[in-house]
């Protein structure tokens, strides 16, 4: 099989093809950089592309392969791997954007981020950087400053957001895994708007150091690939606290957990659920009918609330809204107009926040995470649609939800945000079908620090075709 | 809030931040403070115990060990 025909293929997929000298490291990075070249014209999800630090580093697995050390090098889980960041991820000799124009007079970082550098270590090569919505805030990467970035299977529509370029990157085939942000959804979002599997793993679970913050208590970390098998590769590689320098204080002392060897132990006994009320109310019929194959496929036939919502999502809003404009007050005082004008004023509002407001959202949070653990003695999974709907037209202001005329802008992350806000993992699976021509993610959320159910439940998805992930056809 | 109630604080928030709102921001910025209100009034309506610890918890900073 040629670089070219495998860069179609999974990550996981391509390792093996490095590992087995079917193909150089060089070869595939060549394949992906040609690939990125030849489509992002059309999808403008790449910001950055650093080509000679990926030929050089896939020269060095090549060289690595053929050494003394070559039995060692072969064991890496991402032997020759290409993949790409969100721009808030630090790259050593580029300014960390974060989406941004201001960023743009930073200054060059001196080294790349930890979950880069743990990527890195696993084989995989870095290939460059991904727009985002202007830092974080968004749900569907219109950046007004380079661009919005077009869905790889409808050159229309939006790719999501904020981890916009992270999903299209994938889905066309550009690369076979990314990293993204999730604080309130932005990796579940694209996932489900561009048909990718992404994981939003446990709040705490994997270390941010080296990447630009949004709110320290909702910021995660996680992977967007075409496979489960990738997510858990990828993931597995990225666990651990750091042990030296600098390190995220957000991020929980536990010992790797790994998932990939657990992938096919199956469902047979785990108690799921499928979340009603608030769930089934801020969805269009085709996300409820993609939620609704996923439970049919699983035998889940129990609809449940989960208890205090709309107020979790209400916590989660206020502090989003306070901390993110207090992190930029500074520019926000001195230069607003050179903010992203689909969010500034959104910012602008939440400097003006009274501090009791945010006070109180953090307790109630607190509350809410405390009734959902409940929820969780009788349940393992727990389902719910990623997206209200499928991929909306760029530039759509509004969308219509069960009879609600709403802003698709601040609305697209509905049903994300009060999962994240008590930091709950969750697989984003890409089902086809329900839509007509587009895909929509369904959100397998499990109880804190259990990413090996919600992976495992997402690849006894795959491989019963419920959930798939094929790459654009571009 | 009333809206005139919601135009007052803006202003007197911002003055007190000096963040100097301009004329093209000011309508956005009010109708977002006004959303951010609805959302503080669904947190308000959860009674809260005053033991009901906030979710954010702070861990002390120990000195770097020093370097044997």
């Amino acid at each position: 099989m040629s670089a070219v025909e495998l860069l179609l293929k999974d990550a996981s997929a391509m390792a093996d093809a490095v590992r087995s000298n079917a193909v150089s490291a060089v070869a595939l990075v060549q394949a992906s950089l040609d690939r990125i070249a030849a489509t992002d014209p059309r999808i403008n999800a790449f910001t950055d592309v650093v080509r000679e630090r990926a030929l050089r580093r896939a020269g060095q697995v090549d060289a690595s392969l053929a050494s003394a050390n070559g039995a060692r090098t072969r064991e890496l889980p991402l032997l020759g791997v290409p993949f790409a960041v969100k721009n808030l991820f630090d790259i050593a000799g580029l300014p960390t954007l974060a989406g941004s124009k201001i960023e743009r007079d930073s200054t060059p970082m001196r080294a790349d981020a930890a979950l880069v550098r743990r990527l890195e270590s696993a084989g995989a090569v870095l290939v460059g950087a991904l727009n985002m919505d202007e830092y974080a805030y968004g749900f569907t990467t219109e950046n007004s400053h380079v661009g919005a970035v077009h869905n790889p299977h409808d050159l229309t529509r939006i790719a999501g957001g904020s981890s916009g370029g992270s999903g299209a990157a994938v889905a066309a085939g550009q690369v076979p895994l990314t990293l993204g942000s999730d604080t309130n959804g932005s990796i579940r979002v694209p996932a489900s708007l561009c048909g990718i599997f992404g994981l939003k793993p446990t709040f705490g679970r994997l270390p941010r150091t080296g990447s630009y913050p949004f709110i320290s208590s909702l910021d995660h970390l996680g992977p967007f690939a075409r496979s489960v098998r990738d997510l858990a590769l990828a993931y597995d590689a990225m666990q651990g606290p750091e042990t030296a320098g600098l390190h995220d204080p957000g991020c929980a002392r536990r010992a790797v957990e790994p998932t990939a060897l657990q992938l096919t132990h199956g469902v047979a006994g785990l108690r799921i659920g499928v979340l009603g009320g608030y769930f089934r109310q801020r969805a269009q019929a085709d996300a409820l009918s993609a939620v609704d194959r996923v439970a049919e496929a699983l035998g889940a036939r129990k609809i449940i609330e989960l208890p205090m919502v709309e107020a979790g999502r209400a916590a989660a809003f206020l502090i989003t809204n306070s901390e993110g404009a207090a992190l930029h007050l500074a520019n926000l005082r001195k230069r607003p107009q050179d903010f992203e004008p689909l969010s500034r004023d959104r910012f602008l509002a939440g400097a003006l926040l009274p501090a009791a407001w945010v006070a109180r959202a953090q307790r109630v949070r607190r509350l809410y995470a405390e009734r959902v653990a409940r929820l969780f003695e009788r349940f393992d999974i727990l389902l719910a649609a990623s997206t209200p709907c499928a991929a909306t037209p760029i530039g759509a202001e509004w969308f219509d939800i069960n009879g609600h005329r709403l802003p698709v802008r601040a609305n697209m992350g509905v049903l994300t945000q009060p999962i994240s806000c008590i930091g709950l993992p969750v697989c984003g699976v890409p089902v086809w079908g329900a839509h007509a021509s587009l895909p929509i993610g369904v959100q397998v959320i499990g109880a804190p620090w259990r990413e090996d159910l919600v992976l495992r439940v997402a690849a006894a998805l795959e491989s019963a075709g419920v959930a798939q992930s094929p790459v654009a056809a571009l | 809030m009333t809206p005139g109630q919601t135009e007052a604080y803006v202003d007197a928030a911002a003055a007190a931040l000096d963040l100097k709102l301009r004329p093209e921001h000011r309508p956005g910025v009010l109708r977002y403070f006004a959303l951010a209100a609805e959302m503080a009034a669904l947190v308000e309506a959860v009674p809260l115990d005053p033991h009901a610890e906030p979710a954010v918890s702070f861990v002390p900073v120990s000195p770097a060990e020093p370097e044997s």
